[in-house]
């Protein structure tokens, strides 16, 4: 355990490191691109001496180390700076928003995904050889390659327009118990059914992969022979077995929770996370872009940290094979 | 084995902690703005909870699709999204009305000093912020507008509506504290003393930048900083704000002290900021007006679709040109410039391209504009003659490597771009390729003649053809990209610029813009023209070509 501590504490101080070199990245490619801000939302009215004296003013025409400097320095005292797409609206106060808008949809998503794919893809697998095999895999291919770009418009048109069930897109939040929660209202019954639709399909396909891997084991086998009903041998020795490469893969889902995908959220014109950075990035909103980024790349850090730590543990074979050797 | 479920559960607790907190802490800090007051407003709304619909509708709500404003500050405002709240919300001292006349507003009635640059206004007394606690004098207008032309709030259209004003310029530099030309005489009076007698002073006087805002609120915002008195204006206007949720929704509520008549019919307004297509909505019954695209155009054009009935369009005064640089070569040639323009058959692209969604254009000004001449010939359309022309001139090579300079993000240029490039290349064999821009630096390479040719596109601020006659083609205009310069032109807008006689000023501005089109520093290409859905029960909606304070006049009738 003493070496567990001491790798997630030398894990932990590389954090602050990772963020430092993405925050130069994130900072200079927003400043060498062409155009800023003052500029872009200048309007066709404004005069060009305007502009300059405001890029002036705001100390965009400063040398790009020095703008750095002045944001790293804020940014440790907690101060984030301003978006410029919301004109004079505190980072955080237009970020963290939007992020709870795709952390809604996404933890329905994963939970359904791992809900539904698990034991879809079990039973996918135990079907092997019979008609219904080819009919399931055909059918997982299907729909986890269709794209969102493809499948929320048809499901807007069947949903929305042919049936007129659901509103076509949209994010409506109410307050429940003094928090607003969006999850609950129809308008978010569209992206969660066509981000899940696509995961369980390709969760099932990889869980019925692991499961038909562990249905070839000698334990399995073993435990078959010595009488063991059909059904504690698939809970108790294939499906926990099967489930242990899904375990890390979850982690990957966990990193993902807090990134919005572009394109649904453009088409359904959900306020969330992704369809923000997509602006910003066009709008030159650097402020907003940075404080993005360095969340994204900090979540990411602790969900991959999280990984590795329970995949030492996780994995039988590893630890087995380690403990044979001494 | 005990030790792996130990870690398995406790890595499961781990996830399950991080979502739920992780997701919780998110929750407070994004709705921590919110504050106390917008949860006891939405209480009632929100007991009958969780029925998974959109929220009832009030009776007389009106719901639109809206752009999300990037400022709602008057003195920022630079974008019609963001204009089409403020003119909701603020008001100033003069505006139109839905003929587009300039009317009184805050101001009840002026006089005009015999030589034209003197403007007293009479401000009205009943006009209080929408909090009801001060009501709007005279130095509140000269607070407000000093703010907008001050330097230190950084607004990039200041200026630009209130240059005419006497001391702007000192104002600006910094050589006086206060804008000599602006005198608050007493609380009810307000003096202005412009530069030159224009005759179009009042038209930009309804510019947002010329608007009332509570100095209380205010404080020392920028256009760039601590904007949080934006989200919950203390205006003037027809409409106040109820509700502002950032990419979410606006939701606008009738003043019911307000001052003008027609006084606010609608109940309340809902702006749907989030959403996909319009027309989507719209036929889902989520909003109430919507404007119909080039790709849905002919269905609901035909007469068997139900929609049809709830079509309508409206003048948009804009125009859509392709621009030169008159500078330079190749361009500088006028036989050539006048060459793409005869090669450049509108008519068949504004139909078949475009639906004839907007109509081909002859012009500079477009129609609806005061000075539209609706026989104003143009340049024809004669593919012979504009090869023969270019022949004359030099012939196709001389353009070889010539790119039209257009605003993009990287998708297919318009179709309408492409099929006039495809003419030329058909009449003219020449193969002008579309080079795209960010916008932002597409207007500094246009600022700064980075160009042989460009497309772009001119809305009105103000129904005067001096809005686009001399702002776009004086010599001495900063927006003249073209950098066209003709002497006998820049005489006439001169002279009609300050001109009282208006058939006299119509015609010199007309006689102009025949002398431009002659010379040919614009292929005008299109007009503009909005075409909306508006449901049968949505009465008196204004299809306004620009923006324009509408709302008030808009009723529901079931």
């Amino acid at each position: 355990m003493n070496g567990l501590a001491a790798y997630v504490l030398r894990r932990l101080l590389l954090v602050p490191v990772i963020l430092f070199v993405v925050s130069i990245v994130t900072f200079a490619l927003g400043r060498y691109a062409p155009s800023d801000y003052v500029e872009i939302q200048a309007g066709p009215r404004a005069r060009p001496e305007t502009i300059e004296r405001i890029r002036e003013e705001r100390g965009l025409n400063d040398p790009v180390y020095e703008q750095y400097i002045r944001y790293v320095g804020k940014a440790l005292r907690g101060d984030f700076g301003q978006s410029v797409k919301y004109r004079g609206t505190d980072v955080q106060d237009v970020i963290f928003p939007r992020l709870w808008v795709t952390l809604q949809y996404n933890a329905v998503v994963m939970f359904l995904t791992f809900a539904i794919g698990i034991p879809v893809g079990t039973w996918a697998a135990l079907r092997r050889g019979t008609w219904l095999d080819p009919l399931s895999i055909g059918a997982f291919v299907l729909v986890a390659s269709v794209p969102v770009l493809v499948s929320v418009p048809l499901l807007q048109w069947l949903f929305a327009v042919k049936l007129g069930w659901l509103p076509t897109g949209g994010w409506h939040e109410r307050d429940i118990l003094g928090v607003k929660v969006g999850i609950f209202s129809a308008e978010a019954i569209l992206p969660v059914l066509a981000l899940t639709l696509v995961s369980v399909a390709g969760l099932a396909r990889y869980m019925r992969a692991q499961v038909l891997d562990v249905l070839d084991q000698d334990f399995v086998r073993t435990a078959r022979a010595k009488g063991l009903n059909e059904y504690p041998v698939i809970t108790r020795h294939v499906v926990r077995n099967a489930l242990l490469p899904i375990a890390t893969l979850m982690g990957f889902e966990l990193a993902s929770l807090f990134t919005g995908s572009i394109i649904l959220e453009t088409l359904l014109g959900i306020p969330g996370i992704g369809l923000f950075a997509f602006e910003s990035i066009t709008s030159r909103d650097y402020d907003s872009i940075m404080a993005i980024v360095l969340l994204g790349a900090l979540v990411f850090q602790l969900a991959m940290l999280l990984v590795d730590v329970a995949y030492g543990f996780i994995d039988p074979r590893i630890r087995l094979s380690a403990e044979g050797r001494t | 084995m005990e030790t792996r479920r130990l870690v398995l559960t406790l890595t499961g607790i781990g996830v399950v902690l991080i979502v739920v907190l992780g997701g919780l802490s998110i929750a407070l800090l994004a709705t921590g703005g919110g504050d106390g007051s917008s949860s006891a407003q939405n209480g009632s709304q929100t007991s009958p909870a969780a029925t998974a619909q959109l929220p009832q509708r009030v009776a007389g709500e009106l719901r639109l699709f809206g752009g999300d404003p990037i400022s709602l500050d008057p003195a920022c405002a630079s974008d019609a999204d963001s204009a089409a709240y403020i003119v909701e919300l603020f008001s100033g001292l003069v505006s139109f009305d839905k003929d587009l006349k300039v009317i009184p507003d805050v101001a009840e009635s002026w006089d005009t000093s015999g030589d034209g640059k003197v403007y007293t206004f009479h401000l009205r007394k009943n006009v209080e912020f929408h909090d009801g606690s001060r009501r709007v004098v005279a130095d509140d207008f000269k607070f407000s507008m000093e703010r907008a032309v001050n330097p230190d709030t950084q607004s990039t259209v200041g200026e630009v509506y209130l240059n005419d004003i006497v001391g702007v310029d000192d104002f600006i530099a910094g050589r006086a504290q206060e804008i000599s030309g602006i005198k608050a005489i007493n609380d009810d009076a307000l003096e202005i003393t412009i530069k030159d007698p224009i005759v179009y002073f009042l038209d930009k006087l309804t510019y947002p930048t010329a608007y009332v805002v509570d100095r209380r609120e205010v404080g020392k915002s920028t256009c760039f900083q601590g904007a949080d008195w934006t989200q919950h204006p203390n205006g003037t206007g027809p409409f106040k704000m109820k509700e502002f949720v950032l990419g979410q929704r606006i939701v606008l509520e009738a003043n019911p002290q307000f001052y003008l008549d027609p006084k606010p019919s609608l109940s309340q307004i809902t702006y749907l900021l989030s959403g996909g297509s319009p027309l989507v909505m719209y036929e889902n019954d989520e909003i109430d007006i919507s404007g119909v695209g080039v790709n849905d155009v002919e269905r609901i054009r035909d007469p068997n679709e139900p929609l049809n009935k709830e079509y309508r369009t409206g003048a948009n005064m804009s125009t859509d040109y392709i621009g030169f640089n008159t500078q330079e070569g190749p361009f500088n040639d006028q036989r050539i410039r006048k060459a793409f323009a005869m090669a450049t058959d509108r008519d068949l692209v504004a139909k078949t391209v475009l639906m004839d969604i907007l109509l081909p254009a002859k012009g500079v000004l477009p129609p609806g504009m005061p000075g539209y001449d609706q026989n104003l010939a143009g340049i024809p359309y004669d593919p012979e003659g504009a090869k023969a022309l270019l022949e004359e001139a030099g012939g196709p090579d001389i353009l070889k490597d010539v790119t039209l300079l257009t605003s993009g993000q990287g998708a297919a240029p318009s179709d309408a771009l492409a099929a006039v490039t495809a003419l030329w290349k058909q009449n003219l064999g020449v193969d002008i390729q579309i080079e795209q821009e960010e916008l932002g630096i597409f207007l500094r390479d246009i600022d700064r003649g980075n160009f042989k040719m460009f497309s772009l596109g001119w809305i009105a601020d103000y129904p005067d053809p001096q809005n686009f006659l001399e702002i776009k083609l004086h010599s001495q205009s900063p927006d003249n990209e073209t950098k066209y310069s003709n002497s006998q032109v820049d005489q006439l807008l001169d002279s009609a610029r300050t001109e009282g006689d208006q058939a006299k000023r119509i015609s010199d501005y007309q006689e102009a813009e025949k002398l431009i089109v002659d010379d040919a520093p614009w292929v005008p290409l299109f007009y503009g023209q909005d075409s909306v859905l508006v449901k049968p029960y949505v009465k008196n909606f204004v299809n306004a070509p620009f923006v324009i304070p509408r709302m008030r006049y808009v009723t529901i009738e079931r």
